[in-house]
């Protein structure tokens, strides 16, 4: 009794130590976005200090900060609406007629490394016409969307009755109205799912607009490299992008969390 | 006929819904692979078309101490965080199994840190380790130990790339554990309980050839990112000091993107290529070795 008693206090102490550790560099990026200029780079460290928005003033008003948010946030929600419309049909499909091959296929989009598609799209952009504008950006990080939109819808494609999609053919549906009407009103919170996964990921990718973004089409990911680049001496300002750029993801992955718990519920086969 | 067929009760086809999707992984993967693939086996020099040259890139290749560099960086940078977000994500994952308190809290803690933009950890990183200003040598200094170049001393830098990577994917991989630990059956357990099995031996003997699928699954997911490992490298140190972080993707892109030696940059793209296939069906071959 002593012994286990004793294996769950190191359990917990164990844990604690683990929490920390990945806490604190997130809540040390946090706190320095809201110090001033001389507190932040201040040691020992001052973990109490009267919070300032001037890193955020700075941040959007000495740069184009706002425009290249708003820039990540087109090529995300495009990138996203692409891959889904795309997928979703694909993966209905695939589902019901229990094709694994595409599915096979579409693992070596996810597996081979970024790197090597760089090339072959600035010939091809190029050639159209397309360098350096956000449909070029929405294109390539539907590479990344569209596997995860895929990946993501099968299994609940796959707990559809196959009796609900055969009443609707019965009563004479043509396959867009069995899709759109039938099908896609069940699998909503996979939907919802695939949607904020594949948001985050292209949100978040770095190496395609790293290359292929221009002035115009630059997103806060890139920007927020360059300012590292340019050697950018004031921290604060540094990890005000820094905590600009995290929020998107992690209040999303927030909400996906409850919705994946919901979403589970509202899969449950009903009669 | 056709009428007859659709009147079939399962009988209407929807695979034609396949067709957008293939048509774009055409267009947008399938050939720029291809090219790729091509550009490896030709000269290419601005101003005129690629010409093929039988094979001299990947000549070149074999004989460029770069990389071979790369390579090795590759494989050991591969093989430290491979290991280590196993040995720890296995131990997390059964600890969190363990634990019935605030869970909902302690998933959101684990999910965070590989939510963020690789950029955010670069970031972070870079500021937290700076030699002078950062917090992490202040800790040390504090404990007695002296200061670290954390990012910039070429012996290391591979060591606290590893690390970096480590924080950032080891709770996923203990999510994972985690969600194949509960989904075992209970019995198993209570029957070893019975036997007397306890501690290492019960590990040793009965979770983790139990595990065995569940970590063959994460090993394949680390595999494919640490391979290709690009952004938090390239954000924290772009290859430096030297060559001493330069890994195969580095190296690519920058042969690639800051010399335009296209031809030779994109061999090296198809070997890292076939290299992250190569470790992919392995582990496919592993899987059906370990499955119960």
């Amino acid at each position: 009794m002593v012994g286990r008693r004793l294996g769950r206090a190191a359990d917990i102490a164990a844990l604690g130590a683990v929490l920390l550790v990945l806490v604190a560099p997130v809540a040390w990026v946090l706190l320095s976005a809201f110090k001033t200029r001389t507190e932040v780079a201040a040691l020992p460290p001052r973990l109490f200090f009267t919070p300032t928005l001037e890193n955020f003033a700075e941040l959007f008003g000495r740069s184009d900060f706002l425009d290249y948010s708003w820039n990540s946030f087109v090529v995300a929600g495009g990138s996203t609406v692409l891959g889904l419309l795309l997928g979703v049909p694909a993966a209905f499909a695939m589902a019901w007629h229990r094709m694994t091959w595409p599915a096979t296929a579409t693992l070596f989009a996810r597996m081979a490394p970024g790197t090597l598609f760089l090339l072959p799209w600035l010939v091809m952009f190029t050639a159209v016409g397309l360098t350096g504008t956000r449909t070029v950006l929405i294109l390539t990080h539907a590479v990344i969307t569209l596997p995860i939109a895929i990946w993501v819808l099968l299994p609940y494609l796959e707990a559809v009755p196959r009796e609900l999609v055969e009443s609707a053919q019965i009563d004479g549906a043509r396959a867009h109205q069995v899709l759109l009407r039938v099908v896609l009103p069940v699998v909503v919170p996979g939907v919802v799912v695939a949607a904020i996964l594949a948001f985050v990921f292209s949100w978040n990718y770095f190496l395609f607009a790293l290359v292929l973004s221009g002035m115009e089409s630059k997103t806060a990911i890139v920007a927020s490299f360059n300012f590292v680049g340019e050697g950018v001496t004031n921290w604060g300002a540094l990890m005000a992008a820094a905590v600009v750029i995290a929020a998107p993801p992690l209040i999303l992955t927030l909400l996906i969390q409850r919705r994946l718990v919901g979403g589970l519920a509202a899969g449950a086969v009903k009669g | 006929m056709k009428s007859l067929r659709n009147s079939s009760r399962s009988g209407t086809s929807y695979r034609w819904m396949v067709a957008p999707a293939l048509l774009f992984a055409g267009v947008m993967i399938v050939f720029p692979f291809g090219y790729a693939v091509w550009l490896s086996l030709c000269e290419v020099a601005l101003g005129q078309p690629p010409r093929l040259n039988g094979g001299a890139n990947y000549a070149r290749l074999a004989a460029d101490p770069d990389f071979w560099n790369g390579l090795r960086l590759t494989l050991w940078l591969y093989a430290i965080s491979l290991v280590a977000q196993l040995v720890i994500g296995t131990w997390l994952g059964l600890l969190l199994a363990r634990t019935r308190r605030a869970r909902g809290l302690i998933r959101t803690i684990l999910v965070s840190p590989f939510m963020l933009p690789p950029v955010v950890i670069g970031m972070m990183a870079i500021v937290i380790l700076d030699p002078s200003f950062g917090i992490a040598n202040w800790i040390l200094a504090q404990l007695g130990l002296p200061p670290r170049l954390w990012l910039s001393d070429p012996d290391t830098v591979i060591l606290t790339v590893a690390a970096i990577d480590t924080w950032q994917w080891t709770p996923f991989v203990a999510l994972i554990v985690m969600g194949g630990y509960l989904s075992l059956p209970g019995e198993v357990f209570e029957a070893a309980e019975v036997d007397g099995a306890r501690g290492w031996q019960r590990f040793r003997r009965l979770t983790l050839p139990l595990l065995g699928p569940t970590l063959v699954t994460a090993a394949v997911l680390r595999s494919v990112d640490l391979l290709r490992f690009f952004d938090v490298i390239y954000i924290t140190t772009q290859g430096g000091p030297g060559t001493a972080s330069t890994t195969l993707n580095i190296l690519a892109y920058r042969r690639g993107f800051e010399f335009f030696d296209i031809g030779y940059a994109s061999a090296i793209m198809v070997t890292l290529s076939a290299l992250v296939f190569g470790s992919v069906l392995v582990f496919a071959r592993l899987r059906r070795a370990v499955t119960w």
